[in-house]
């Protein structure tokens, strides 16, 4: 191998997500088939058990890119040197459960590992936060880690971008990899707006479409294909009895591969990164927007035309991060 | 992506390692980067809601590789045109189970499966069977599907090879992939012997034998030896689960190597159909150090073998003697 190696952070590691995704990293899916990782995993006391059965699994599994494993329930430890933290950790949704349920669960976990991921994480750390609510943990991360550039942390849509991607490419009856560039503006929750004013679809043989002539259904466009994606989560659930672990992780990949390799020309994806008032949309939040990747950062893609239908539910899901925010600030008092 | 997909089942799918392996086939990590391919998966009619929560998280995870998805409990639609079929549905085994409590159950659907992939899979279809007893199933497959090569019938014991791997790279504090050419013999149970006798490890002179760097043939010839033989009940009891995610992983890595040939200089481990050779007993299948290349696996010949190894491949082929024995009276 000649690079050295990355070290790659996954908190709750001993859950679902986290035991779908540690092989993935481990295989390269995040990072590319010739970076060597170490993962670090933290999980709480009563999972210590299974996360060291998690630590066995990966040393039984003989991966060639893995160059050790941290597997601990020690914060400072599991943080130290980090490079890429993936944050899942935090409490599962279950059937009946609404996003506000676990938000005051969750904003004192982010509280507390926001510090410990300042003092010890390697200099430029990029942040994922998966777990739920997932803008508004990332963001009292961001407002308890002052000293971590806020550009370095970041919430996942792109499992509701690549839902929406495969919602297109059934309707079509297309591979998903001809469709791109739908857009998922907002909250990861109910609110989002996925938003394909602006995607294309590049049949075989034939060139680059707009989505919405090629469907040519607004009305579908408009409705059900809106609600079916921000409600997907529920259908998983209501599906599996169990949360969408495997389509979550391999999103966590996607997001940080793009992020540190760059996205494809010509194609954006959509990230959950802090406002700069970009669209219309207030500053202080994270909230989820069209990015491109280059160099391993990321840019909001600019001048995008927005229609008053799009226009009014980027606001109602900014409008939902706000309250969120005012609810978790109170939670912390 | 220029080449044709190939179909791969998996059984059992709405399981938990056909949870972690259906991304990892979708990923590519079984057959390479730039093989697309469609995956089948079936399960039992009581997982159908679970088996398509499955299919729907696929379609969510946007896979560029994934030319289709077939999610059915029929089993002759998932075996239609597979060109591989991973085996990995059965009773998992729980906590303080024997895997001989699981055999009765699991021998009469190994019967019925392999009349469906006699009939309906593409020729030449390799098979890999997971689901414990892996190797009497295996063979029970074998005997009812007498139109598939006996070749094409192999179950798993990569899981252990790694295993033993991860044991020797962890004694040795080097990285597992300067490790290669254990063996594992037999059985993919209890009576399993991981062999270390022709191992070695790449160091920055030369490569050098186990057990020469390890200096331990006491802990070689025991405690190495009942670790990677015991190791899935560690992980039962660690996890109070299966160990789906090395299961899955090993899966890919035997079909991958099957598939796209061993490295130069390394074997693997492959529970294949005997024909004798060093002296395991023919007729049924049994784990060999094995070299891949065409498509085709091919049995390291010529190996020494000592005669504490002798007594170990003979006890675990003993075993599967009976096994052989107890799964025909099963059926009977």
């Amino acid at each position: 191998m000649g690079k050295e190696p990355v070290r790659v952070l996954v908190t709750g590691a001993a859950g679902q997500i986290g035991y779908a995704l540690v092989p993935m990293i481990a295989r390269g899916v995040m990072l590319g088939s010739d970076q060597p990782i170490i993962l670090h995993m933290l999980d709480i006391e009563p999972a210590t058990e299974a996360l060291n059965g998690v630590k066995m699994e990966l040393v039984d599994a003989a991966f060639p890119l893995l160059m050790d494993v941290i597997a601990t329930t020690d914060a400072m430890v599991a943080c130290k040197g980090v490079n890429i933290a993936v944050m899942v950790g935090g409490f599962p949704r279950k059937e009946g459960m609404e996003r506000k349920d676990v938000m005051s669960k969750n904003v004192s976990i982010y509280k507390a590992q926001a510090s410990a991921l300042e003092k010890q994480a390697a200099p430029d750390c990029k942040v994922l936060v998966v777990a739920n609510p997932a803008n508004t943990n990332a963001l009292i991360l961001k407002e308890f880690a002052p000293s971590i550039p806020e550009k370095n942390i970041t919430c996942l849509t792109r499992l509701d971008h690549n839902r929406a991607l495969g919602q297109l490419s059934e309707r079509l009856k297309i591979h998903v990899g001809q469709v791109k560039n739908v857009i998922i503006w907002g909250n990861h929750s109910s609110t989002q707006y996925p938003d394909v004013n602006h995607a294309t679809v590049t049949p075989t043989n034939s060139e680059e479409k707009p989505v919405r002539s090629v469907v040519a259904d607004d009305n579908w466009l408009n409705t059900e294909f809106v609600t079916t994606v921000q409600q997907r989560g529920a259908a998983i659930i209501k599906a599996r009895k169990l949360s969408s672990a495997l389509s979550a992780a391999s999103a966590a990949c996607d997001h940080i591969r793009d992020w540190v390799l760059g996205t494809p020309k010509g194609t954006w994806v959509s990230m959950g990164v802090y406002s700069d008032g970009s669209y219309g949309i207030q500053s202080g939040i994270i909230y989820s927007f069209p990015v491109t990747c280059d160099k391993g950062q990321w840019s909001i893609f600019q001048g995008l035309k927005i229609d008053d239908f799009s226009r009014e539910k980027m606001d109602a899901t900014a409008k939902e991060l706000v309250e969120e925010k005012t609810l978790a600030y109170s939670c912390l008092n």
